[in-house]
């Protein structure tokens, strides 16, 4: 479980506040608002590039505000995905196992049992800038996993993708929650990313945490307003068009 | 489509006097090269060959333990003015571009009263063995000096190239700092530390007016063509500059295979 208590973040003008919010284990919580309110640096404070001016950050019960980021335990995925260019797939994904200095065999092991999970096993002897962006996000999501993160930092992990290789992630990303169970915090500011893959959706608004909502509750407040008319919007839309059931194709 | 023309061929007349330019003494000195003269002064003649040749081996050496020395330094220091803001920032990156900009007799002075014997720090320098005036050590400190803005700034951009947020990725997957810069930095920069290296090198090569002051002794080639153009004449210090031009060319070409690759 992750507490964050009475968090002031201060970067020249800008003000982040989290009085309080606390992550479950195995929770997928979705970290929602307009672009600029502060979503990716609330991420990197939790990853320990940011310090706080004060606050604290636990995890069961250990303060982790103080520590650096290589003894958080914290996996960021960042939304360039943030792949080693002159390393392959294989060492990629291999990178946190090396660190850690995991046996040769065991890494061997791990290495083609994540790629085989992300179904990027005819990858791993290509380099990161022949890849594209769905299988960049694959490896930088098994490179991050295969170290069982205390919890996985995602910093709009789809922003870059085309809308069908969006939806195929959404897809993949809740068959993954299924099979390795896995904390994770998400920013985004798309309501279908939110609704799709959230537990619970925090919103944060001019640097401050306005609330924790389940999906549902949050579909029916004020700030989820903009993104609900965007929805009705295209709804209304297919309706007049009398387009019936739609499936993922 | 007839205006599109208009300007690429503007822009090719342009861009070929550019060449032209830099191109007419090279070719000049090639015409002005005397084959004899050359084969006298590098192998024929015993005592010029081996004042060229000395003269020669010593700048190339000094320029390697000045562009060493250089690498060493530059390689941290440009991590903190790329990887890190602090206060006088803006004052530390100038101090650094002033080699750039005073005159090379002006530098040469400079440096022997910072570290001559009895300069600033020359009394510091006395106590590890290390001399300045007349000195190996003088020609390469000199030669730091100058090609010191250039191995900054060749490192500064290869910083800049590198994606931070790989860095803070290496980080939150469990490596430290020093093992983020080994695995995840240095590999990286290395095409640039290639090039700064073989830049500050050519740099160094090329000074003549700071090492005058500096150091005439021992002679370094670039004094050894001064001295020869005043002495023996045009001829001989023309046989002298061709291998240097010629030097230069080879350590350009594989520069820009390096940058390339």
């Amino acid at each position: 479980m992750i507490e964050i208590k009475d968090l002031y973040v201060k970067l020249g003008d800008f003000i982040l506040r989290i009085d309080s919010l606390t992550i479950q284990e195995n929770e997928y919580l979705v970290v929602m608002g307009p672009s600029g309110v502060g979503k990716t640096v609330f991420l990197y404070t939790l990853a320990g590039f940011i310090k706080p001016k004060r606050g604290m950050i636990k995890y069961n019960n250990i303060d982790l505000t103080m520590e650096p980021p290589e003894k958080r335990g914290f996996a960021i995925i960042p939304q360039d995905y943030g792949l080693f260019p002159h390393m392959t797939v294989y060492e990629n994904i291999a990178f946190g196992l090396i660190i850690r200095k995991t046996d040769r065999r065991k890494i061997d092991e791990l290495v083609r049992k994540y790629a085989e999970i992300m179904e990027i096993t005819h990858l791993l002897n290509r380099k990161p800038d022949t890849l594209s962006g769905g299988e960049k996000q694959r490896v930088a999501l098994a490179r991050a996993l295969i170290i069982k993160p205390r919890i996985i930092l995602l910093d709009e992990p789809f922003s870059s993708l085309d809308p069908t290789l969006r939806v195929k992630m959404i897809e993949f990303l809740k068959k993954l929650r299924k099979q390795l169970r896995f904390t994770a915090i998400h920013v985004t500011h798309d309501i279908v990313e939110a609704l799709e893959l959230a537990d619970r959706i925090a919103y944060i608004h001019k640097g401050e945490l306005k609330g924790v909502y389940t999906p549902l509750e949050f579909v029916n407040t004020l700030y989820a307003k903009p993104y609900m008319n965007e929805l009705a919007l295209v709804y209304r839309r297919l309706k007049q068009l009398r387009i019936g059931d739609i499936d993922i194709i | 489509m007839l205006k599109i023309e208009k300007f690429l061929l503007t822009f090719a007349a342009i861009a070929s006097l550019g060449i032209l330019f830099v191109l007419a003494p090279i070719i000049a000195l090639f015409i002005a090269l005397d084959p004899s003269t050359l084969y006298k002064t590098w192998i024929a003649d015993p005592l010029l060959s081996s004042q060229a040749r000395d003269a020669l081996l010593l700048t190339l050496e000094a320029a390697f333990a000045s562009s060493l020395v250089l690498t060493i330094i530059g390689i941290p220091l440009s991590y903190f003015l790329t990887r890190y803001s602090f206060r006088g920032k803006n004052i530390v990156e100038a101090i650094i571009d002033i080699p750039l900009m005073i005159p090379h007799a002006v530098a040469g002075i400079m440096i022997i009263l910072a570290y001559g014997r009895r300069g600033l720090l020359g009394p510091f320098l006395s106590l590890i063995g290390i001399r300045i005036e007349d000195s190996f050590w003088g020609i390469v400190a000199t030669m730091m000096f100058v090609s010191f803005p250039i191995m900054i700034d060749t490192l500064k951009l290869g910083y800049l190239s590198i994606d931070e947020s790989i860095e803070l990725v290496a980080r939150s997957m469990g490596a430290n700092r020093l093992n983020t810069f080994v695995k995840i930095t240095l590999p990286l920069l290395v095409p640039s530390i290639v090039a700064g290296f073989l830049l500050s090198w050519a740099r160094a090569v090329s000074e003549v007016g700071a090492i005058l002051i500096v150091a005439y002794y021992p002679k370094s080639i670039n004094i050894l063509v001064f001295e020869w153009f005043n002495t023996y004449g045009l001829k001989y210090a023309v046989s002298l500059s061709f291998v240097l031009v010629l030097f230069s060319l080879i350590v350009f070409i594989l520069l820009k295979t390096v940058v390339r690759k």
